[in-house]
């Protein structure tokens, strides 16, 4: 005989009531769990997918659709701007680095970018296999890209014209690939790099029933262009100085890439905000469910517990009896809603994933967030158990005992 | 030796019962009579620190119950007393060997299953020992609470109306039982009841004076 066993035995005497309060429990704590892990991986996903870009310098337009579209690769750019500007801003004294972008062709889903190799050391990229492109219309496949389109080196492929699918190809302008990617869990795995000469070549040669292609070399003959310019300061002074010489530039505007994430973090916030407000809601609830089902199972046990003091049981053994029961139910509401929460975010993950254009997330591992979700639920069984745990520790036994 | 000097009890702020006096030795017994809501319970209880005591003393083999206080007063009184209550035996959701435990786990003790299963065959529950308690009869269930009482080798047995709505042949098997188990442990039984079958079978008699 020992307390669990005592404390089983009453539970096992509700087990609907605590069958209910403990799924409300770990409902919260799921709902709660899960929206913190999501945010954290989103938070994650972004901060490496800027890979301390300072600022983008692109086409007149939206700074938001700028830094979506040229760095997290998730929205269509604003337009291209001269190589000639983009060369003369990375030439600047206040830039680090400054690495072009030149988009606008996709082969499966996957963006082909035309860049310079430095656009891989951005994010840290090595090689798993083969080399870096030497001339135009080679490719290096990031690890994401290559397992979903099964390219490997020595592979053949044709760009599609525009973003995402599109029955426009570029038949007479076959790239090869000549390296793979390690994967960094960064942006740059779902991406198919190239020389910036290769856009160049595709779309300035057209191919003789490429209408669209055919008009763009009419209008700008010889002026090349890139996307945008992801530009690294050199120090502080850039922050300053540099977005305002962009923005005197005509048709070129400037994005801070951590000012735009802040503020769509800011308008994806309120929708968190809220599922956050109706998780802890849920958790509230769960925790007046726990005072009720106690408070009613010491008014129904106060015999049983009279009973214990008559055999000589201390008051404190009383209030860890029922201080015990709520923990322990506390404890399994936390589990269960730890991994439900862990389920919900993976899901989220998964739907993410799912669509090939969205970025991919990877909830953090276990550890800080989950401790702290069972250690809350826990937290909160016992102090509701507080009240009741006292009420049943000054069980009268001469009034529940004394029948005559 | 079990001495009970001018007791009251009561409950409330206000003394309900006397009992004017009693000296049990080891292994004897009596009866506190007295009718229906008279105050033998709380007579009962307060003689073990449960219920108020207003005036008077409790003895058990040297120890002044009724001195004690706290944790003192209740580990003594589960170690020293076993009670048998009217009608609530055991706790639903345990078995009946779990049952006979909680005795010495409410107190700290070693518990010793051996005993705890001989006393349990003893009164005829060998084959129920590991029944939940909910699903013995009440006769059964009060059996193990007469078990549990002997479980400690008590001082003094205490049991409150044991033979209330029992038959004639069950009201005789509790008597024997409740007399085995005070010589078997060399207990004071003390017995409060108002059934006139236990009066024929037991002399020594105190009766309750109700205090208005």
């Amino acid at each position: 005989m020992n307390l669990l066993q005592l404390v089983a035995a009453f539970i096992r005497r509700r087990p609907l009531t605590w069958a209910f309060n403990v799924l409300t429990l770990s409902t919260g704590v799921a709902v709660v769990l899960a929206l913190i892990l999501v945010n954290q991986a989103v938070n994650d996903r972004f901060t490496r997918d800027l890979a301390g870009v300072d600022l983008v310098i692109g086409a007149k337009g939206s700074p938001l659709q700028i830094v979506l579209s040229s760095v997290f690769q998730m929205d269509v750019p604003t337009g291209n701007i001269k190589l000639s500007q983009a060369q003369g801003f990375a030439r600047n004294m206040l830039v680090a680095k400054a690495v072009p972008v030149s988009m606008g062709d996709n082969v499966n889903e996957a963006r082909i970018i035309g860049t310079t190799p430095e656009y891989g050391s951005l994010y840290g990229a090595t090689l798993a296999e083969g080399r870096w492109w030497t001339k135009p219309m080679e490719a290096v496949v990031g690890a994401s890209a290559a397992k979903r389109l099964h390219f490997g080196v020595g592979h053949v492929f044709i760009g599609a014209h525009g973003l995402s699918g599109s029955a426009d190809l570029h038949r007479n302008f076959p790239y090869v690939v000549v390296g793979v990617l390690k994967p960094t869990g960064a942006v740059i795995d779902r991406l198919v790099l190239t020389d910036l000469a290769s856009v160049w070549q595709v779309h300035e040669h057209p191919d003789p029933d490429d209408h669209d292609a055919e008009a763009m070399a009419e209008r700008q003959p010889h002026e090349r262009q890139v996307t945008a310019l992801l530009v690294k300061y050199r120090s502080a002074m850039g922050a300053l100085m540099l977005p305002r010489q962009v923005s005197a530039t005509p048709d070129l505007q400037a994005a801070g890439p951590a000012i735009e994430v802040t503020r769509l973090f800011s308008l994806l916030g309120v929708g968190a905000a809220v599922l956050q407000g109706v998780g802890t809601a849920i958790l509230a609830l769960g925790a007046i469910g726990f005072f009720i089902a106690l408070f009613g199972a010491v008014s129904q046990r106060r015999r049983d517990l009279a009973l214990l003091r008559a055999l000589g049981a201390r008051p404190s053994l009383l209030l860890s009896v029922v201080a015990v029961e709520a923990a322990l139910m506390g404890l399994v509401g936390g589990l269960v809603g730890v991994a439900a929460g862990r389920a919900l975010a993976e899901m989220a993950a998964r739907i993410s994933m799912a669509q090939a254009s969205g970025p991919t997330l990877v909830p953090p591992p276990v550890g800080m967030p989950d401790l702290v979700a069972v250690g809350a639920a826990l937290a909160l069984a016992i102090v509701a158990s507080l009240g009741p745990a006292i009420i049943a520790s000054r069980t009268n036994p001469a009034k529940e005992l004394a029948s005559g | 030796m079990f001495l009970v000097e001018a007791l009251e009890a009561g409950r409330g702020d206000r003394a309900i019962a006397r009992l004017p006096g009693l000296t049990l030795a080891p292994g004897e017994a009596a009866l506190l009579t007295g009718p229906s809501g008279s105050g033998k319970t709380t007579l009962l209880l307060a003689s073990a620190g449960l219920a108020r005591a207003f005036a008077g003393q409790v003895t058990i083999d040297g120890t002044r119950v009724l001195s004690l206080k706290g944790a003192t007063l209740d580990r003594f009184r589960g170690r020293s007393i076993g009670f048998i209550f009217q009608d609530i035996h055991l706790i639903p959701g345990l078995t009946a060997l779990q049952n006979l435990l909680l005795a010495p786990f409410a107190v700290g003790s070693a518990q010793d299953r051996p005993r705890a299963l001989s006393l349990l065959e003893a009164v005829g529950l060998g084959d129920k020992v590991r029944r939940p308690a909910e699903t013995l009869s009440r006769g059964e269930a009060q059996r193990a609470a007469i078990a549990r009482a002997m479980l400690l080798r008590p001082k003094v047995i205490l049991a409150d109306e044991p033979t209330a709505s029992l038959d004639d042949a069950a009201c005789d098997t509790v008597a024997d039982l409740l007399l085995n188990a005070a010589q078997e442990t060399q207990a004071a039984l003390l017995i409060a009841t108002h059934d006139q079958r236990l009066r024929q079978r037991l002399s020594n008699h105190v009766a309750v004076e109700v205090l208005a």
